[in-house]
C-alpha cells in the first residue's frame, strides 16, 4: 500500500506541474512576442496579470457570471492596455538606451502596481462561486484534479494555439516575425513597422491577461502579486530562447515542474528513506528554483533551447 | 602619494562646479548647527547613504554602462555582517564593516564570473534573479534571523557608542556617514581617472574595440563590479547600525536595487556629481511624498503612483539625467 501512495505523490506532483506549467507558458507568451518583436523586457508584465485578475474577478463578480465567461473582456482589457501603453509610452522608451527602457518599464510596473492598491486595497481577493470552483475529480491511480485547474490548462492551450497560428499561418503574423527579424528591412518592405510594435504589445497584453482571468479561478489575487509572475515569465523566456513561441509553451511545462519540486522532493525522501532530506523546507524555497534555474540558464547556454536572437 | 594627489585634483571641472560643489560641501558640514527636525535629519542621512549607493552603482553601470539591477543584495549581506557580528560576539562596526566589504567581495566575484558572460537584458535579469534567490535564502535561514531579521538593541549599550556606531541623537550618524561621502567623492574622483576608469569607458562604447586594443574587458568588468559592492556593503554595515532592525524584505527587495539605479540615472550615469543629484532629488522627494500623501492624506500607494511616473517621464524624454540637460546647455553656450 505504501507503494501506492508513494506513486501518487509522484503523478499528482506531475501533473500539477503539467497543469500549472500550460497557464504559466501562457503568462510568459506575451513577454516573449514583446521581446521578440522589439528587443525590450516588459517589466510591468507580471502587473498586466494582476489588472487580467482584477478585471475576471470584477466582471464575474459584477455581472454575476461565471469566471470563464469573462475571458473575452480581460482579453479586449489587455489588448487595449498593451496599444495604450506602447503608444502612451513605450514608443518613447524606444529612442532612449537600454537602461532607460529597463527603468521606464519598471516605473510601468510600479505605477500599475500602486494604482491598484490605491483602487482595490490591498486585501487579498478570491473566487467563491461558478461552475468549476471546489469541484475535482479522480483521474485514476488515486490522483485527483482539480476541475478548475484542468480547464485553464486547456484553455491556455487552445489560447496557446490561436496565438501560434496567428504568428505563423496569417500575414500578419509573417509581417510580426519579419519586424522581429529586421525591422528596417521589414520597414523598407512596406511593413507598419509602429503598428506592428503596437499590435505585439496587444497581443502580449491580451494573452497575459487572459492567462490571469484564468489563475483567478485558482488563485487569489492582491495588487502585489505581479513580480512574482514577472520573475516566472522571464525564467520561462529565458529557458525557452526570448522571442521563441514554442519554447515558451515547451519551457512553461518545464517550470511548472520546478515549481512543484516539494511533491517531488517529498517523492524522492520516501523512496530512499533518507531522513536528512526531511529537515530542508522545501516549501519555502518554492520560487527560489525558478529563479535559480532562470540564472543557470542564463549563464550555460543564454539563447535558451529555441531561441535565435544573441 | 600619487593616488591621493589625484583624488585631490578637480581641475579638470569648470569653476563654476567647484563652487556649487565646495558651497553644497560646507553646508552639510554647516546643517547641524541650524535648527532641523528629526525628518529633516533622518532625510539627511538617507540622501548621503543613498548617495553612496549610487556612487557605488555609477562605477559599473554609469562609466561601464553595465545595467546591474541587484546591488541589494550587497546591501544585505554588509548589514547581515555587521548585525550578526555585533550581536552574537559584540564585534565593533569598524571591524565587522571590512568583514562584510570582504564578504560581499567574495560573493560578487563567485556570481560575477559567470554574470558578465551575458550582456544588456540578459545581465540586468540574471542580476535581479541572484539578489532574488539570495534574499529568498536569508528568509529562511534561521541564524540571521529568518523572515523576522534581526533586531540591535541599544540598550545593551552606552551611547554614544563610536566603536559600534550606537547613538541616540542622529548628529553622530549625519557625521559618520558624511565622512564617508566625503572619501566616497574623493574616490570616485580617482577612480574616473585610473586606468581602469578609462578601459570602463572605452568598454562601454565599443566593447569589441576595447577588446581589440588588449584590454581584458571580462576581468575589467568583473574587477569594477567588486569595487562597486565594496561601495554598498560599506553603507550597508552602516545601515544596520543606523536603522537597528533588519529584515530581508527591507534590505534586499528589487525596490531598493531599482532605486539605486534610478538615482544614478536621473542625475546622470558616468558622471561624478550624477549619483549625488539623482539622490539628492529622488530621496527628500519620496520621504517627502510618502510624510505628505501617503500618511496625512490618508492615500496608500500615491506617493509611489507619483514616484513611478516621475520615473516613466525620466526615462522616456530625458534619459541622460540631470547632468545630460546641464552638459546640453553648456555645450549649447559655446557654440
Amino acid at each position: 500500500m505504501l507503494n501506492v501512495s508513494i506513486m501518487d505523490i509522484l503523478v499528482g506532483s506531475l501533473f500539477a506541474g503539467l497543469l500549472i506549467g500550460m497557464v504559466l507558458a501562457l503568462v510568459a507568451l506575451g513577454l516573449t512576442i514583446i521581446f521578440g518583436v522589439m528587443d525590450i523586457v516588459n517589466f510591468a508584465h507580471g502587473e498586466f496579470l494582476m489588472i487580467g485578475m482584477y478585471t475576471g474577478l470584477l466582471t464575474a463578480q459584477g455581472l454575476g457570471i461565471d469566471p470563464l465567461f469573462t475571458l473575452p473582456v480581460a482579453g479586449v482589457v489587455g489588448f487595449l492596455l498593451g496599444v495604450i501603453c506602447y503608444f502612451g509610452f513605450i514608443k518613447f522608451l524606444l529612442r532612449g538606451p537600454m537602461v532607460a527602457q529597463l527603468l521606464g518599464t519598471f516605473g510601468l510596473m510600479l505605477f500599475l502596481r500602486n494604482l491598484a492598491l490605491l483602487i482595490f486595497g490591498s486585501e487579498d481577493r478570491a473566487l467563491h462561486h461558478g461552475i468549476l470552483v471546489g469541484k475535482s475529480f479522480e483521474i485514476g491511480m488515486g490522483v485527483i484534479v482539480s476541475a478548475t485547474k484542468l480547464t485553464c490548462a486547456g484553455l491556455s492551450v487552445v489560447a496557446f494555439l490561436a496565438v501560434w497560428l496567428l504568428m505563423n499561418r496569417t500575414k500578419i503574423g509573417k509581417a510580426l516575425t519579419a519586424t522581429s527579424l529586421d525591422a528596417q528591412g521589414a520597414r523598407y518592405m512596406g511593413v507598419p513597422t509602429q503598428k506592428m510594435n503596437a499590435l505585439a504589445w496587444g497581443i502580449g497584453g491580451a494573452s497575459v491577461t487572459i492567462a490571469g482571468a484564468l489563475i483567478v479561478n485558482f488563485w487569489s489575487v492582491n495588487p502585489f502579486i505581479g513580480l512574482l509572475f514577472t520573475m516566472i515569465a522571464f525564467a520561462i523566456v529565458a529557458l525557452g530562447g526570448f522571442g521563441s513561441v514554442p519554447g515558451a509553451f515547451f519551457a512553461g511545462l518545464v517550470v511548472g515542474m520546478i515549481t512543484e519540486l516539494p511533491g517531488f522532493w517529498d517523492f524522492f525522501t520516501y523512496t530512499f528513506e533518507a531522513d536528512w532530506m526531511v529537515d530542508i523546507p522545501m516549501t519555502s524555497f518554492k520560487y527560489m528554483w525558478v529563479y535559480l534555474a532562470y540564472f543557470v540558464i542564463m549563464v550555460v547556454r543564454p539563447r535558451g533551447l529555441f531561441g535565435w536572437k544573441q | 602619494m600619487e593616488a591621493i594627489r589625484n583624488a585631490l585634483d578637480f581641475s579638470d571641472f569648470p569653476r563654476l562646479d567647484l563652487i556649487v560643489a565646495g558651497s553644497v560641501g560646507i553646508a552639510f558640514i554647516i546643517f547641524p548647527l541650524f535648527p532641523h527636525s528629526s525628518f529633516a535629519m533622518s532625510t539627511m542621512i538617507q540622501f548621503l547613504m543613498f548617495s553612496l549607493y549610487g556612487m557605488g552603482w555609477n562605477t559599473i553601470g554609469g562609466y561601464g554602462g553595465q545595467v546591474d539591477l541587484g546591488k541589494a543584495q550587497y546591501v544585505g549581506i554588509g548589514a547581515y555582517t555587521t548585525a550578526v557580528m555585533l550581536i552574537l560576539w559584540d564585534v565593533p562596526f569598524w571591524v565587522s564593516m571590512p568583514i562584510g566589504m570582504f564578504f560581499s567581495v567574495v560573493w560578487s566575484f563567485i556570481i560575477g564570473y559567470p554574470l558578465f558572460r551575458l550582456k544588456g537584458h540578459y545581465f540586468a535579469i540574471a542580476t535581479i534573479a541572484t539578489s532574488l534567490v539570495l534574499k529568498d535564502l536569508f528568509e529562511v535561514w534561521d541564524f540571521v534571523g529568518a523572515a523576522r531579521g534581526l533586531e540591535i538593541s541599544p540598550i545593551k549599550y552606552h551611547p554614544p557608542d563610536f566603536l559600534r556606531l550606537i547613538f541616540r541623537e542622529d548628529v553622530y550618524y549625519f557625521y559618520v556617514i558624511l565622512g564617508f561621502f566625503f572619501l566616497g567623492v574623493l574616490y570616485m574622483n580617482w577612480f574616473r581617472k585610473s586606468r581602469l576608469g578609462f578601459q570602463l569607458r572605452s568598454i562601454k562604447d565599443n566593447e569589441d574595440v576595447a577588446r581589440s586594443l588588449g584590454i581584458n574587458v571580462h576581468w575589467a568588468k568583473v574587477k569594477t563590479y567588486a569595487i562597486a559592492t565594496a561601495f554598498v556593503s560599506m553603507v550597508g554595515s552602516f545601515h544596520a547600525c543606523y536603522i537597528k532592525s533588519i529584515e530581508p524584505e527591507d534590505t534586499m527587495s528589487l525596490d531598493i536595487s531599482i532605486l539605486i539605479a534610478l538615482m544614478a540615472m536621473l542625475g546622470g550615469a558616468g558622471s561624478l556629481w550624477g549619483p549625488i543629484i539623482g539622490a539628492g532629488i529622488l530621496i527628500p522627494l519620496k520621504s517627502y511624498l510618502k510624510e505628505w500623501l501617503g500618511a496625512q492624506v490618508g492615500l496608500v500607494g500615491i506617493d509611489l503612483i507619483i514616484y513611478a511616473l516621475i520615473i516613466m517621464v525620466i526615462s522616456a524624454f530625458e534619459p541622460r539625467g540631470v547632468w545630460g540637460i546641464v552638459e546640453k546647455f553648456r555645450r549649447r553656450k559655446r557654440n
